[in-house]
């Protein structure tokens, strides 16, 4: 009993539950955006009014990713790098902006993201909505029926308080579960919000390792790893393989070199 | 192989391990449902087979998910093995 009560008296539930709630809205704005600023920008590439509309749209569609991916690690505890790390963009004019925002796996996977808020916002306020409809209802039920209020439920009318009790046991099971409830389906916004707002593009690890090692005059891949995981938090978008595999990567581009402190790789930047 | 190599082994195997259970507990929720559903048709006029519409249907997702789980690598394992074959190499 616990185990199904005991979320009600964490803050957590809660935090899930307002996600639930406001992601309608968030939902509603963002894709509004999106849709309106492609969808200007790729009509009017014909004129010279197009690429800025563009490059405005993928910036906006970024910072609102970034908004996302506080609210998720705030509001869901979803494992998301706490920063973003800065870009290294291109200067010059909108096409070389354009290009390196849209040659970047993660902007996509941000827009992907925003793009489904949407649908996936309207299944999570249907859901809080009705879950918390249902438990008020079986206990407002027989409150309603005493205060004369005429309920009906398609052609059956509920008139007798003896009638409005039948709702109850439903409400009291709904009660139960549902903080459970509540935090399962939070779990599917944590899973799409950790799979499309938590990746960590291969140039960004490798700068943030560079800066690492600049700071510091040698380090083994653990000292890496914990450091990266001070700076960005820890979640899968940081693995001991992807440490290792950008290691490899930047020891082949001569960005690093390897000496050896016993048996330990101990990595410098070159 | 050092400690991180051996490290970062443990948690390929780990994800490995992860992916295919995934794909075996897909597997069983799919077989279960479409024994349902063949059952439902045989109970039923058992005329036209319309049981093969779901079979294909989320038989191809199925497949694509064995193909996800048993043969596809992530790049940086690619990289990590090939790097580990030249370094015994060079040894």
């Amino acid at each position: 009993m616990r185990w199904l009560l005991g979320p009600y008296t964490e803050a957590r539930t809660y935090r899930v539950a307002a996600y639930l709630l406001v992601g309608l809205a968030f939902g509603v704005f963002e894709f509004t955006v999106l849709v309106t600023g492609f969808s200007l920008g790729v009509g009017l590439l014909v004129t010279i009014i197009g690429l800025p509309v563009l490059v405005a749209t993928f910036l906006v569609a970024r910072s609102l990713a970034t908004m996302e991916r506080r609210l998720a690690r705030s509001w869901l505890d979803a494992p998301l790098p706490r920063r973003r790390l800065a870009q290294h963009e291109p200067n010059g004019f909108f096409w070389a902006r354009l290009r390196s925002l849209t040659t970047t796996p993660r902007t996509w996977s941000e827009v992907a993201f925003l793009m489904l808020r949407l649908p996936m916002a309207v299944l999570d306020f249907t859901f809080i909505t009705a879950l918390i409809s249902a438990i008020l209802g079986g206990f407002a039920q027989p409150f309603l029926v005493a205060a004369g209020v005429d309920t009906r439920i398609g052609t059956w009318s509920i008139d007798t308080i003896a009638e409005s009790l039948i709702f109850l046991p439903f409400s009291l099971v709904l009660l139960v579960v549902g903080a459970r409830l509540i935090l399962g389906w939070g779990e599917l916004s944590r899973r799409m919000a950790a799979h499309f707002l938590g990746r960590l593009d291969a140039t960004e690890l490798k700068h943030e390792i560079l800066d690492i090692l600049a700071r510091t005059e040698g380090a083994d891949a653990f000292r890496i790893l914990d450091e990266l995981g001070l700076r960005l938090g820890h979640g899968s978008f940081l693995t001991p393989t992807r440490v290792e595999a950008t290691l490899i990567a930047l020891q082949s581009s001569g960005h690093v070199t390897v000496s050896r402190d016993g048996s330990r790789p101990v990595f410098a930047a070159a | 192989m050092d400690e991180f190599g051996e490290l970062a082994l443990r948690e390929r195997e780990a994800r490995r391990i992860a992916r295919r259970q995934w794909f075996w507990l897909h597997l069983a929720v799919f077989a279960t449902l479409q024994v349902f559903l063949y059952v439902v048709w045989a109970l039923g006029s058992a005329s036209y087979p319309w049981f093969i519409f779901p079979l294909f249907g989320w038989g191809i997702p199925i497949a694509a998910h064995a193909v996800y789980a048993f043969v596809v690598q992530d790049a940086e394992e690619i990289m990590v093995q090939r790097a580990m074959r030249e370094g015994g190499e060079q040894e």
